[in-house]
């Protein structure tokens, strides 16, 4: 025998390799094909709020836009028969909208500097504190209007020039007194996600209980129900969101415990006075001076009850020096709305009665703002507030038949545990957490993505839907310089 | 010198894939083991027996030159928990080797030989941008034994035979990507594994013409690596570069022990039966961890938990001589993995696994050829991020793997 008898011979192993090779490549997709299940998602809208529109960094622009989680829902929706969706986006040359923050740098001790992004804005008129900007006509499957609470929904005139400029925006001048809810009415969605009433409780939690106020439950609850009326009336399918309670957000969770460290390290002993007020802040209000210690204020083991904004970080450097900085800030941005009475700052800080050569912060003549301070109080009313406004969307959603994204258990378990998504941890941390963007409330398109992540997989329990779900790294956390 | 120069000659090639036994392990020592489902404890079929059971060297008859290369082709598939895009491999081919020479008196009882083989390996190279890219992108795990052996038959139907096993070369080339808020950067970690020994022992029992068993044990050796390469790429950004300069790491892998027994039944002249059951010490295999000469990201080390278990695996082969020339072979392979449920990693995307194997040989006289092809399925295997969650493994991804591996083989033999 020779050589080519014995190739002869070996030739159809050789083949049988070759099939295998070629063969052998394992078909998983089969196993996870996309399918819509019950739900209809031809004509997807989306109503909420800042959230829903993708607002990031303490505005709304168009990188925010394209990543909001409703236009992520959409973009998965299209493997399952999902149609157009319509956002209201800013063009090109108007990209960055409202403006929004970005990070410049950090200070020598580690701390974010950020900067406002002033240029290629979308503004159209109005003014400096109330801008106009450039209409977006149309119909619009993104009906998100930063800012817009549910104890607004049926204000007439909420879309004219004196109303939300978001909202404006969205709102043809020819139906400047429609409200909201007719708005969303007048949708005929096929399939919606509902995310209001975020504002109701965050405007009050934001400015430290000192300004803003809470939705009563009962107006909260008739709202809710009316909208969701509306959303259903056509025997649309949907998903529902809980509130979060907003005390577990950076804006809350970051300055405190910064505070407290830096003192520390200054050998400030933790028994030291802080005094602040609670209460409407405005001359002629009774604000209240609370003595207290900083060993009050909630450092990063979580002892203390005292939460400080973010807004508060300007401010920190100057407790216990004569300083009267934030007054004449505060006397500055409400000068516009004062009465005659006040006509200088002066008599501002007299009505006030604030004495700024007395150490601000440890002393009752000059005591730290209401506004930077949520105390255990104002904290209290919060919670109650939410929990009581959960209590009505979920007592809806039942009564519909609807999804629940519970987002408040959601971040609540992301604030103790972080997230880990496809091996990336990620936490509910200021700027190194991933989630949360410049302003401390609103999430980065990394957190945005989470949250389309976490409405998919109630839509796939709810509908018996399979809508696959999009690898959140994919979508960054906070740009860095 | 004649070793020397084999032994040159074959080391460019030297690589090992993990995709043809459990964990990292690689069994494709022998070219006619490889096309009988890899038994090869309780026989004498050629010189490959230093790998399979040193004991069995001094019942080959023949001395002579075994050198065999293979040609891995793995195809994996990965869908991430939740989504639906299918991922696949970049690159799938490796080729591990293996060579044997064995001399000794033509009717003595002593034989001696060298064995150079791959007994472990590992190389997969992940679809760009995939979801689980901050544990792996990229692996490439080598490692080359030299065995010098001594056999001796006690009397015509017991011999025993040991091994030296050299760790002659071993090295890891590990890349992954580095998730940054803003960005992803890369880091390669390179090394070479310091020189190691252990050692290969087996009895041979052969107490008729038709029955044959044998006992293997070969030992752990772990692959040190001391002074192995760190090289950051992609960050760049002022405020993350302070955080990513290492530049050295150090990182011990277990190369891990195997005990097996075989039978080998041969009810004609022309038919031969193995039968072959291993048990691997994997549960030696704990964590993966590397340490770093300074500061990655806040901490001078990083530790996975792998928690691999001991694994048995079985396998079944049979070779028939249809002429004086031509043997046909065929056999069966399951394979028990060492990785528990919500363990897996990319290095080792593993799971259970079911091969068959065919093979033939030709010889020539002297010469012989013999060609082998395997089939190894590894099972469909689903982990989900509660899993990962629960064993606090969330450095990995959560998702579906399912791999299949095709190799073939070729070997050449040269009696003396």
């Amino acid at each position: 025998m020779n050589t080519s008898n014995l190739f002869r011979k070996a030739a159809p192993l050789a083949v049988l390799a070759g099939l295998g090779l070629t063969a052998c490549q394992p078909d998983l997709e089969k196993d996870f094909s996309p399918s819509n299940g019950s739900a209809d998602f031809s004509n997807y809208i989306a109503v909420g709020n800042s959230l829903t529109a993708g607002y990031s960094d303490g505005g709304l622009y168009l990188e925010g836009q394209q990543q909001s989680y409703p236009a992520l829902l959409a973009q998965q929706f299209k493997n399952v028969g999902g149609g157009e969706f319509v956002q209201p986006l800013f063009t090109a040359g108007q990209e960055n909208g409202s403006g929004y923050l970005r990070l410049a740098g950090f200070t020598a001790a580690g701390n974010p500097i950020t900067a406002n992004v002033t240029t290629n804005l979308a503004v159209r008129g109005g003014t400096a504190a109330k801008p106009l900007y450039t209409k977006f006509v149309g119909s619009v499957n993104n009906l998100g209007v930063p800012g817009i609470r549910l104890s607004d929904v049926e204000t007439a005139g909420y879309g004219s020039v004196q109303g939300n400029p978001f909202f404006e925006r969205i709102t043809p001048d020819a139906q400047a007194t429609q409200t909201y809810l007719a708005r969303v009415a007048a949708s005929s969605p096929t399939f919606f996600t509902n995310w209001l009433g975020n504002n109701d409780v965050l405007g009050y939690a934001t400015a430290g209980g000192g300004a803003s106020f809470l939705t009563t439950t009962a107006d909260f609850t008739a709202k809710n129900a009316k909208i969701v009326d509306a959303l259903t009336a056509n025997g649309a399918k949907g998903v529902v969101a809980t509130i979060p309670d907003v005390t577990n957000i950076p804006f809350f969770t970051t300055i405190g415990p910064s505070f407290r460290a830096t003192l520390a390290a200054a050998n400030v002993p933790s028994a030291a006075p802080f005094v602040y007020t609670t209460g409407t802040l405005a001359p002629g209000q009774p604000n209240v001076r609370t003595t207290s210690t900083l060993a009050a204020i909630r450092d990063a083991s979580g002892t203390g009850a005292l939460l400080l904004t973010l807004t508060a970080s300007p401010y920190l450097a100057l407790y216990g020096q004569p300083s009267g900085k934030y007054w004449r800030d505060f006397y500055a941005q409400a000068r516009p709305t004062l009465p005659a009475t006040v006509p200088n700052l002066s008599v501002f800080l007299a009505a006030m009665q604030i004495d700024t050569t007395k150490a601000f912060g440890q002393s009752t003549g000059n005591p730290f703002p209401s506004i930077l301070v949520l105390d255990a109080a104002e904290q209290t009313l919060v919670r109650n507030a939410t929990n009581n406004f959960n209590i009505a969307i979920k007592a809806k959603a039942t009564e519909k038949g609807l999804g629940v994204f519970d987002a408040n258990t959601f971040f609540a378990q992301v604030a103790t545990n972080g997230i880990v998504t496809n091996g990336v941890n990620n936490t509910a941390g200021y700027i190194s957490g991933n989630l949360f963007s410049l302003d401390g409330v609103h999430p980065t398109p990394r957190g945005y993505a989470i949250i389309a992540n976490e409405f998919i997989k109630v839509i796939n329990n709810t509908y018996g839907a399979k809508v696959p779900t999009v690898n959140a790294n994919d979508y960054r956390g906070v740009k860095f310089p | 010198m004649k070793f020397k120069s084999l032994l040159l000659a074959g080391s460019a090639l030297l690589t090992g894939t993990a995709a043809s036994a459990g964990g990292y392990q690689v069994t494709l020592a022998g070219q006619k083991n490889n096309g009988m489902g890899g038994v090869g404890v309780g026989l004498s079929l050629d010189q490959a027996a230093m790998f399979y059971n040193p004991g069995a060297l001094a019942m080959v008859k023949e001395r002579g030159v075994h050198i065999g290369a293979n040609g891995t082709f793995a195809r994996n598939s990965f869908v991430a928990a939740g989504g639906n895009q299918q991922r696949e491999l970049r690159n799938t081919v490796t080729t591990p080797i293996g060579l044997f020479a064995a001399f000794g008196p033509s009717e003595g009882k002593f034989r001696a030989g060298i064995g150079v083989y791959t007994p472990f390996g590992s190389k997969l190279q992940y679809a760009d941008g995939w979801e689980g890219r901050t544990s792996l992108t990229d692996i490439d795990l080598k490692s080359v034994f030299v065995q010098p052996t001594l056999s001796y038959a006690i009397t015509d139907q017991l011999s025993v035979g040991a091994g030296l096993v050299i760790l002659a070369h071993g090295s890891v080339n590990l890349q992954r990507d580095i998730p940054l808020p803003d960005s992803f950067g890369h880091v390669e970690l390179d090394g070479k594994a310091e020189t190691k020994l252990g050692f290969n022992a087996g009895v041979f029992f052969k107490p008729s013409d038709k029955l044959s068993i044998g006992i293997n044990y070969r030992s752990k050796i772990d692959a040190e690596v001391k002074d192995g390469d760190v090289t950051f790429s992609g960050i760049n950004s002022p405020v993350f570069q302070p955080r990513f300069q290492a530049t050295k790491f150090a990182a011990t892998l277990p190369l891990i022990a195997t005990t097996s027994i075989g039978f080998g039944v041969m009810p004609t002249e022309n038919l031969t039966i193995g039968f072959d059951a291993s048990l691997a010490n994997w549960s030696a295999y704990k964590t993966l961890r590397f340490d770093f000469d300074q500061q990655v990201n806040g901490s001078t080390f990083s530790e996975s938990r792998r928690e691999y278990q001991d694994a048995l695996t079985f396998r079944l082969g049979g070779q028939y001589k249809l002429t004086s020339g031509l043997t046909v072979r065929a056999g069966g392979v399951y394979d028990e993995s060492p990785v528990k449920d919500g363990f897996v990693t990319p290095e080792t995307p593993d799971n259970d696994r079911l091969s068959g194997t065919l093979g033939a040989s030709y010889s020539f006289g002297k010469f012989g050829v013999d060609i082998s092809g395997q089939y190894i399925g590894i099972k469909k295997r689903t982990q989900t991020q509660d899993d990962l969650i629960n064993n606090g493994t969330t450095d990995r991804i959560a998702g579906t793997y399912k791999t299949n591996v095709v190799v073939a083989g070729l070997g050449l033999n040269y009696s003396f």
